[in-house]
Formats: C-alpha cells, sequence, structure tokens
C-alpha cells in the first residue's frame, strides 16, 4: 500500500461529498424558464394587441388628454424658416389643428396624405418635435407640406408643456384658444371622420 | 391549368410536410433505420412539390397571366421582365411562398450533403425542419393562397409599388430570406440536439456552417435594404431604425452571437444550453422579423398587406414555433447543462473551468454584449406596442433612444473585438498581445488626434468613434503582422500557410466592421448638405464645389415619365459630373418615386435629389456631400466575405482531415 492511496481514496470521499451537497440540478429551473417566460408576456401583449385591432376596439381607445378644456400652454417656438417665432395667437377665432410630428417616425410619413386632406378644411401648424431642420426641410419635401406654419420643438419643451407622450399627436384648438380634442397616433381616414370633423363641426 | 397544377404541388408538399414532420421521428423512436431513411426521400418530395408550384407562379409573372389575382395586383404587361420576375416576391404571398422556396431547398441540401451526420441527428432536424415548413405551408395555403384566380380577368395587372421596382430591391428580399431561412437549419439542430437530450462537439461541427452561411446572407441582405433606401427613398439616410429594418438587424445580432458560442462549443464543449437558446433565439427572431409587418401590430414605411386576420395565423405559428421550443429547452436545457460537467471528468478535466482572462470569458463578454444590443433593439420595436396596449397612446420610438442605448453597447463590443482574438481558450492571453494592443493603443491616439486637430467642434461621441476606428483597426493589424512576421528573413510562405482559413475568415470580418465605422463615422460627422429653392442657372456652392442648375426636363422611361433635374458639378472650374436627380411618374400605378442622383467615389458620394417646384416658383432641392458614405456598405460586403471564408475554409479542411484515414 503506497501512502498516495488513502489519500486518494480520501478524495474520491470528497468529491463524493461535494456532490450530495451540489447534486447535478436536473429539473426544472427558473434560469431555464425565464425565456419561455420573456417570450410568453410578449405572445400575450401581441394577441391583445391583435384581437383588440380585430375587434375594431384598439383604434379608438385613446386616453383622454388632462389638457382638453385648458387654453393652449405659452409654445414660443422659432419656425422653420425665417427668424420668427411661432405665435398661436394670430390663429385666434377660427379651428386650428396643432400637429406634432418628426422625421425620424414612421407613422408619421403614414398620416401626411391624411393632413393635407384636413388642411383643405382646417388651419393646421406643424411642429416638429425632436428633430432637426434638415431632417424636417427633407421631410416637407418628401411628404408635402400643408402647414400654415411649421415650428421646430428642438429639445421637446414645447412637447413636455403640450403633454405629448409621442409623435404623431394631434391638438384640436378652438376659436377661443383652448385645446378641445387630442389625437394620439396617425391620422386616417377614421379618425378624421369619427373624430375630427365632428369635432370641428361642434365648434363652428 | 398551370396554376391549379402549381396549387395541387403546394398541396402535396403540404401533405409530404406532414409526413416528414412525424413518420422518421417515429423510426428514431423505434431505431427503424427504413422509417429514419425515409426522411430522405421526404424531404426531397416536399422540396420538388414547393418548387413546381414557384415555378407555375413564375410562369404566371413572366406570361401576364392575369387572370391569377395575384399577378394582376401587382404585374402589368409594361413593366420590364427583370420587374416582372421580382413582383413575384414584391408581395405577401408571393414573398411568402419564396420563404418556403429557400426552406425547402436547405433542408434538401441537408438530406442530400449531411452524410457525415449522425443518423438521428440528421433525420430529427430533418423532421423539425419538416414542422417548419408544414407550418409555413398551411399559412400559405389557408390564408395566403397566391393561385387565386380572377374571373373574369383584367385586361391589365394593377403594376407593382414603383418604389419596389428597383435593382437592389429585386434582391434583397431573396438574400434576406436565405439568411433568415438559414437560421431555420440552426434551429432544427437545436429542436432536434433538445429531442435527443445531447448537444456535443459534433453537434456544433455539423451546425457551425449553416450558420456561418446564413450571418453571411443577412449581412448581404441588410447591407442591400441598407443601399436601397439610401438611394431610392432620397432622404440621404441609409439607417433609419424603423421598425422593419429592427426586425432584421434582431436576427442579425443574435446570429453573430450564435455565431460565437458555436465556436465555445465546438472548441470546448460548454456554453451547451447558451447556444441551443440563442439557435432558438436567433430563428424566433427572423420570423418576427418576417412577420410581425404583416399582422398590422406595427407601422412602418415598409410593409406591404398588412391584414390582421392573417396576424391570427402568425401569431399561431409563432407561439407553435418559438414556445414549443422554448418549453422544450425549459425542460431538457437543466439537464444538458449538468451533461457538460459529466462527460467533462472522462475529456478534458474540467471543462467548465475557465480563468477570468481567457477566450472563453471573452466570448462571454462577446455574447453579452450582442445579446443586450438584440434586447435593446427588441424594446425600441415593441415598446410602442406595449405603451399602446397600456395607454392607448401611439407613438414612435426614434432614433434619439438608440443613439442613447444601442450605440455605447457597440462601442464597448468593438474595444472588445481587438483583445478578443488574443485570448487563448481557459486561460491567459496570446503571444500577439503585446503588438497588438500597443498598435491599436496608438491607432486610437492617432485618431484622436487627428479628429481633435483636423476637425474643429467634434462630440464627444463622434471623438469616441474615431478612437474606436484606430484602436480595432490597428489592433487587427499587430495581431496579422505579429503572425506573419515580415520582417524576419526567410519562409513567409511557411507563416502564411500556417494561418487556418477560419482566421482570415475572422481577420476579415472584424477589419469589414472597422470599414463600416470609417463609412458610418465619416457620414455622421462630416456630411455637408443643403436645402434650397433654386431657379434655372443658379449656382449652388457646397464643399467646395460650384452646382450648376440647368433646369428641369421631362423624359419618358419605360413605364414612367419624368422630370429630370440637370446638375452641372464644378470643381476648382473643372467640370466633375452632370448629376440628374429625377421624380418618376408612373402611369399604370399614378404613382411618384424620387430618384436622387449619386456619384459614388471612395472618399465619398455626391447626393442630389430633386423636390417639388415648377419653373415659375423654382424648385426645391437637396445636395449632399457625403464623405466615405460607400465604405459602409463595402464593410458589410468585407464582413460577409469573412464570414463566407470560414465557411468554406472549414469545409476543406474538414474535407481534408476525412480522407487522411481513408
Amino acid at each position: 500500500m503506497t501512502p498516495q492511496e488513502p489519500q486518494k481514496a480520501q478524495q474520491a470521499k470528497k468529491a463524493q461529498q461535494a456532490k450530495k451537497a451540489n447534486p447535478p440540478k436536473t429539473g426544472l429551473q427558473l434560469s431555464f424558464l425565464l425565456p419561455l417566460i420573456g417570450f410568453m408576456a410578449l405572445a400575450i401583449i401581441a394577441a391583445i394587441a391583435l384581437f383588440s385591432t380585430l375587434s375594431g376596439t384598439r383604434d379608438v381607445s385613446q386616453l383622454p388628454s388632462v389638457m382638453v378644456g385648458k387654453p393652449v400652454p405659452e409654445t414660443n417656438l422659432p419656425l422653420l424658416e425665417g427668424a420668427k417665432t411661432l405665435d398661436l395667437t394670430a390663429f385666434r377665432g377660427k379651428p386650428l389643428l396643432i400637429n406634432f410630428f418628426a422625421s425620424w417616425c414612421a407613422p408619421c410619413r403614414a398620416e401626411a396624405p391624411a393632413l393635407a386632406l384636413l388642411s383643405r378644411d382646417v388651419t393646421i401648424v406643424a411642429i416638429a418635435y425632436k428633430d432637426k431642420q434638415a431632417d424636417t426641410i427633407s421631410f416637407l419635401t418628401q411628404y408635402g407640406n400643408p402647414f400654415a406654419a411649421v415650428a421646430m420643438d428642438y429639445d421637446g419643451q414645447a412637447g413636455l408643456k403640450w403633454g405629448v407622450y409621442g409623435v404623431p399627436e394631434t391638438y384640436l384648438v378652438g376659436p377661443d384658444g383652448r385645446i378641445v380634442l387630442r389625437h394620439a397616433g396617425p391620422i386616417d381616414r377614421r379618425v378624421i371622420d369619427n373624430e375630427i370633423m365632428p369635432a370641428i363641426k361642434a365648434l363652428q | 391549368m398551370i396554376a391549379e397544377f402549381g396549387h395541387f404541388a403546394l398541396i402535396v408538399a403540404f401533405i409530404l410536410s406532414l409526413i416528414l414532420s412525424l413518420v422518421p421521428l417515429i423510426g428514431v423512436a423505434r431505431v427503424d433505420h427504413g422509417l429514419m431513411r425515409l426522411a430522405m426521400p421526404l424531404t426531397y418530395g416536399m422540396a420538388g412539390g414547393v418548387f413546381i408550384a414557384f415555378a407555375a407562379l413564375l410562369h404566371g409573372f413572366v406570361t401576364s397571366d392575369f387572370s391569377i389575382a395575384l399577378v394582376a395586383s401587382h404585374s402589368h404587361s409594361t413593366k420590364p421582365m427583370i420587374y416582372k420576375i421580382s413582383g413575384l416576391w414584391g408581395n405577401h404571398e408571393g414573398s411568402l411562398l419564396l420563404w418556403i422556396v429557400i426552406l425547402v431547398l436547405f433542408a434538401g441540401i441537408l438530406a442530400q450533403r449531411g452524410r457525415l451526420m449522425p443518423l438521428a441527428l440528421k433525420v430529427r432536424t430533418l423532421a423539425v425542419q419538416g414542422m417548419v415548413t408544414a407550418g409555413f405551408l398551411a399559412f400559405s395555403l389557408f390564408t395566403s393562397n397566391p393561385f387565386s384566380r380572377l374571373d373574369p380577368a383584367p385586361l391589365d395587372g394593377a403594376g407593382l409599388n414603383p418604389v419596389l421596382q428597383d435593382p437592389g430591391l429585386a434582391l434583397h428580399p431573396p438574400t434576406l430570406y436565405v439568411g433568415y431561412v438559414g437560421l431555420s437549419i440552426a434551429f432544427s439542430f437545436a429542436v432536434a440536439g433538445l429531442l435527443e437530450g445531447r448537444i456535443d462537439k459534433s453537434w456544433a461541427r455539423h451546425v457551425r456552417p449553416w450558420i456561418s452561411a446564413a450571418w453571411c446572407a443577412l449581412t448581404c441582405g441588410i447591407a442591400l435594404g441598407s443601399w436601397w433606401a439610401y438611394y431610392e427613398l432620397g432622404w440621404g439616410g441609409w439607417w433609419f431604425w424603423d421598425p422593419v429594418e429592427n426586425a432584421s438587424l434582431m436576427p442579425w445580432l443574435a446570429a453573430t452571437a450564435l455565431l460565437h458560442s458555436v465556436i465555445v462549443v465546438e472548441s470546448r464543449g460548454i456554453f451547451k444550453s447558451w447556444t441551443l437558446l440563442l439557435a432558438i433565439l436567433a430563428f424566433s427572431l427572423s420570423l418576427v422579423g418576417t412577420f410581425i409587418v404583416r399582422s398590422g401590430l406595427l407601422t412602418s414605411v415598409h410593409s406591404f398587406a398588412s391584414d390582421p386576420a392573417r396576424g391570427v395565423f402568425i401569431l399561431a405559428i409563432l407561439l407553435a414555433a418559438i414556445g414549443v421550443p422554448l418549453t422544450l429547452f425549459a425542460l431538457r436545457g437543466p439537464s444538458l447543462s449538468a451533461r457538460d460537467s459529466d462527460t467533462s471528468e472522462n475529456t478534458d478535466q474540467k471543462n467548465s473551468d475557465f480563468a477570468l482572462i481567457s477566450r472563453d470569458t471573452g466570448l462571454m463578454v462577446n455574447n453579452f454584449l450582442l445579446t443586450a444590443a438584440t434586447l435593446v433593439v427588441l424594446i425600441g420595436t415593441f415598446y410602442p406596442l406595449g405603451l399602446e396596449m397600456a395607454t392607448g397612446a401611439r407613438i414612435t420610438v426614434g432614433p434619439p433612444y438608440f443613439d442613447a442605448t444601442f450605440n455605447p453597447i457597440m462601442a464597448v463590443l468593438v474595444v472588445a473585438m481587438a483583445v478578443g482574438p488574443l485570448l487563448v481558450w481557459r486561460r491567459g492571453i496570446g503571444p500577439a498581445r503585446r503588438m497588438a494592443l500597443s498598435a491599436g493603443g496608438v491607432g486610437a491616439l492617432a485618431a484622436l488626434l487627428a479628429g481633435a486637430t483636423l476637425a474643429s467642434g467634434l462630440s464627444i461621441a463622434a471623438l469616441a468613434g474615431l478612437g474606436l476606428v484606430g484602436w480595432l483597426g490597428l489592433a487587427i493589424i499587430g495581431d496579422i503582422a505579429h503572425r506573419l512576421k515580415p520582417w524576419q528573413t526567410g519562409a513567409l510562405s511557411g507563416r502564411l500557410a500556417a494561418i487556418k482559413m477560419p482566421v482570415w475568415g475572422m481577420w476579415l470580418a472584424h477589419g469589414g466592421m472597422v470599414v463600416f465605422l470609417i463609412g458610418a463615422i465619416g457620414n455622421g460627422v462630416f456630411q455637408q448638405e443643403k436645402i434650397i429653392r433654386a431657379n434655372a442657372g443658379d449656382v449652388i456652392e457646397l464643399a467646395g464645389r460650384e452646382i450648376l442648375f440647368k433646369g428641369v426636363e421631362a423624359r419618358q422611361g419605360p413605364n414612367y415619365v419624368t422630370q429630370t433635374a440637370i446638375l452641372e458639378m464644378r470643381e476648382n472650374g473643372q467640370l466633375i459630373a452632370v448629376m440628374e436627380p429625377e421624380k418618376r411618374f408612373y402611369t399604370a400605378e399614378r404613382q411618384s418615386t424620387t430618384e436622387a442622383a449619386i456619384r459614388p467615389r471612395i472618399a465619398g458620394d455626391d447626393y442630389a435629389v430633386l423636390g417639388d417646384g415648377d419653373d415659375a416658383m423654382g424648385y426645391s432641392l437637396r445636395l449632399y456631400r457625403k464623405p466615405l458614405v460607400s465604405w459602409i456598405w463595402t464593410g458589410a460586403g468585407i464582413m460577409a466575405l469573412g464570414g463566407l471564408i470560414a465557411v468554406f475554409g472549414r469545409a476543406r479542411n474538414y474535407r481534408q482531415n476525412i480522407k487522411v484515414p481513408s
């Protein structure tokens, strides 16, 4: 019997003990369940979105804005062209649409034709939200400029005052300068016919 | 008649794919080699049916058979032939069929080529591939039949969306699909491994070329899409963080992580369950990328036909294709990693042991960063949807978010990219470290100094970007120099030959990243632009050039008419180019597109776009000088080339290794 052998046996025993204390885990483990849980959470959101779209409830579920009924907040923004600043009081006496948009926003491109259509019935002032001047000009060149004025909200301060969730977002302002309606998300035919035009008619 | 035949072939392929999903698995369970070997002919039959269906639809498009509803709504008799063909996949039904074609093509290649694979693994992989195919064939047949007829047939078609009538876009979807679908093979391998309950080095060796090939195709496909957006959208940009772009970027990021983690499985036999998860994730993201925009869940400029009713089917497919493997992963994954340590006792001692500074850690960092980047993009893409569910507000998350989150992660990744290849397995850093890292340090400093002195007023982010380029670029060169030692006398060829193909592939792929960064940063920092309203005869100055606007003329194209602006560009009084940006009006589709005029050069592109206007009011013109912008796509091409060399270099090494004993 060499002196190493008992040592070896001891080592083997230790290893066995270690195994007992730390048995190889083979059952369910949380870390292996996490991907499934994450995926299911995403899938549930997607399913709710999908079925609410299918049942037609999704488009109309708009959050009421705390700004509705209040006078327009002070909005001293530089205009896109020239050195002047935006003066919203100049538009008093008629219904006015304020449209927050950005060149980097895909739904804004989608709503451009609808805004062009609306501009025949109501004055629209656009506010470019967190955008660069050059990008805004490109956007207007590409998708049309039906706006009475375009102002630049470079740092999003005006958006904050208006309570903008994200672009695109549109506000209807009454002749008295009070906010009548707020629509978050892109404008399409349905929004025009069911929300914006009825609200404008009610003002007149 | 031919369309009905194609439809029938598609139904036959569907039935064969159902059999393929089941019978070979029964064969594996019963250890019945006859049943197992059925997987191969079933795969060929399924592939044949889909090919016939595709050929039938192609015939419809080429001969402009407007009695087929799909041809009538997406083609036109006056369209050039290439766009008649590409019109096939410029729509939902046709692109879905193209997807399935590539799916069965890859299954066929696997059935034919994978002779060296263990039969059970191969058969299981093919069966899983059959299940995926069955799901898509069902989707195509039941919700998106490309062969529906119109009665009576219209006299002419409605035409293809003019924006899609473009050579870049004719190639972009097929390339991207090869990448997406290539990941389906990795996915099928992963699910087969989970079914078998065993992942080993041989599994990794067989799956790795597929991952590399898919990654190459994805890289090319995304680059083509970005290039298309650059010259066709006329925005002057090359990446917009649009949901569709993000949807292709996410699988690329996951595939890049997978590409690296499978190396660890092959070389060291660890990271197994993580690699499986990545394989499932990468293909899941491909599925999401292909289909989420078609379900009407996300708004995008790129999306064709979005139809919520189809969305339900898509969601069902996603649930089955992602949910089932993830469930399998939750059940089987733990035992797979437990087996890691079992096998390690008889092979390498304590496999899962590695030092803090080691290639194992390096690749772990790589995977961590790439996964984090994937998650950041995932959140940026789906956060608007989640917010909408919670509050009803629809918003867009744009570049401001991604600049603040994605870019810093990538910056850390680039820092690590210089160090990773120098590390050695299990412990330590290789002998090339001194040369490569000091070269990288010198490069970073030189780039920072050059940036700070040559151009004033650079932002911190721009300077950091320049430093990164110098760091990674020179570190790679230092690494290569250390391996080749060109200053030593004698037998450079011997040292050249000693470097294996995959190592060259790695250097090229990483070097491609440097080239890409040079383009992205150069264009982002040094771009100059002018947007003006001009009348004929006006001279505009931009970046040391004088551009004479000579006026606008009308021209006639094959299926459109144009307004073309003539711009003469002079440098130091010398005429260097005539730029002709145009607006096209497609008569059949009654739509117009903007065609930028681009003068591409290595040093940078000149880019001109014609906007609205008339002779009385003047025309709005957008002129750009975009330094180094073409390096962006060149870099992506070099990356893909590196991947390709790794695929074929490995295949050659592998064949040579096999031949030796025989």
